[in-house]
């Protein structure tokens, strides 16, 4: 289990597994594991190749490190699994594609709020890679696990269906079949920011004003947010077939609702790109713009 | 087009704008095919693409085209209030405003996409449209020289 630039929610998820941890861990042997078992780069270094059965990589690769390591895990792991959000569609560190490198370093380092004097730290550190690229471009998975974080009862369900041999079977079905609300199909009126108004707790919270992607969102959560009364932002990606545009379609199935005026629409929807592709930025069509235009830069 | 301006189009043979143009059936399509028929002058860049209905056009299509190397994107369907579905041409209104919104936001020039309503019988508004939205990208450039 390898982990690169991320912020371990996924591996918190899979601990999260509570009392089933006693009968998933006797059955294997944890070969590297950064914050958990004590084994370093080296180790993983010396495996002979295809030596580990499963290898989950969570987290996009940003650093040379990052990239390495993906390709280490690659090389030692018989299958690999994409293990969250990030590691399948860049997810939130994705979003740093909004900006240049140069930016991102002059926000947290140079120019840093709580820091006087800031620099870039340069000892001891991998390089940063320009852009982030999804991490299927630098590897091939074998299995895709989105989520932010997958539930721990995906996991349990994936780790019971590799250990016992069995194929990982998943619903394909979108938030909407798991959401409880009712719609009605009446057009949106007004588009609603999530603070604003007392949304009704039994209608479809889209129909009401609110913009949620659920539509256009696989439903491996068993639509937790929607049904406990926050819209849907999507982080489980775009249903099966994976590499489906999320974000377009989530503005298909909000135009269809709402055919308001272009004005409305431009003073209501603040940010996009950040409310639709969320966490698939770097695998959509705009990211895939994006990526290549640093691609060309860099030549 | 006056005959000068049409020499300096033939002149430029490295790079002319590829332009994705989706029609609907029912009004541009056959707009397009009026200003073909009234042989109406209009620059040849437009690639155009029926489809049942403007409010089929999914944000999908046309970020692929843009990825897969269109410069830009004309998306021309029926009057508002005239769509022969009651309604498909407004959903797409809705989607291409968010769309421009975010395709300014990822860094591309959101003049690279183009509205228009033309009916059936508007030959010459379906040619202008064209023209129009080739002269702006023309004037941006090629969509892959903004990546250097």
């Amino acid at each position: 289990m390898a982990q690169g630039s991320s912020c371990w929610g996924c591996f918190q998820s899979l601990i999260d597994i509570h009392l089933n941890l006693a009968t998933v861990l006797p059955l294997i042997d944890i070969k590297y594991w950064q914050c958990v078992a004590d084994f370093k780069l080296k180790d993983l270094e010396g495996y002979p190749d295809k030596s580990i059965t499963v290898g989950l990589y969570e987290g996009m690769a940003r650093t040379e490190e990052d990239i390495h390591l993906l390709k280490l895990m690659r090389a030692k792991c018989k299958i690999l699994i994409s293990f969250g959000s990030c590691s399948c569609f860049g997810g939130i560190p994705g979003l740093a594609n909004f900006s240049t490198l140069e930016e991102c370093l002059e926000v947290k380092f140079r120019n840093n709020k709580t820091v006087k004097d800031g620099e870039v730290p340069t000892e001891n550190l991998p390089k940063i890679a320009p852009v982030v690229v999804p991490n299927s471009t630098i590897v091939d998975f074998e299995i895709y696990l989105p989520g932010c974080p997958p539930t721990s009862k995906l996991i349990l369900t994936a780790l019971t269906a590799l250990l016992t041999g069995k194929e990982i079977e998943l619903p394909p079905h979108t938030v909407c079949h798991y959401c409880n609300r009712e719609r009605k199909e009446t057009p949106i009126t007004e588009i609603l920011r999530p603070f604003e108004g007392i949304a009704d707790p039994d209608r479809c919270l889209l129909e009401q004003g609110y913009i949620c992607v659920g539509s256009a969102t696989w439903g491996l959560c068993e639509g937790q947010c929607v049904n406990h009364g926050a819209t849907c932002r999507g982080c489980f990606g775009p249903p099966p077939p994976i590499t489906t545009d999320q974000g377009a379609a989530a503005i298909s199935m909000f135009g269809s609702m709402a055919p308001l005026e272009p004005e409305v629409l431009t003073e209501k929807v603040l940010d996009p790109l950040g409310t639709f592709w969320r966490f698939t930025y770097p695998t959509s069509h705009l990211g895939g713009i994006r990526i290549k235009r640093e691609e060309v830069k860099t030549k | 087009m006056t005959t000068v301006e049409k020499k300096e189009v033939q002149a430029k043979k490295e790079w002319e704008p590829q332009i994705v143009a989706f029609c609907c059936n029912w009004c541009s399509y056959a707009g397009a095919d009026l200003a073909g028929t009234s042989r109406i002058q209009y620059p040849p860049n437009a690639r155009i693409i029926r489809v049942n209905c403007t409010g089929r056009i999914s944000p999908e299509f046309i970020l692929a085209s843009l990825e897969m190397g269109a410069d830009g994107v004309l998306v021309s369907g029926c009057h508002p209030g005239d769509c022969h579905y009651s309604s498909g041409n407004l959903k797409l209104r809705a989607r291409l405003t968010i769309m421009k919104m975010a395709i300014e936001q990822a860094g591309i020039n959101p003049d690279r996409i183009r509205l228009q309503w033309a009916s059936a019988s508007e030959a010459q508004i379906f040619a202008d449209g064209v023209t129009t939205i080739v002269e702006q990208v023309r004037a941006l450039g090629p969509l892959r020289r903004e990546w250097k």
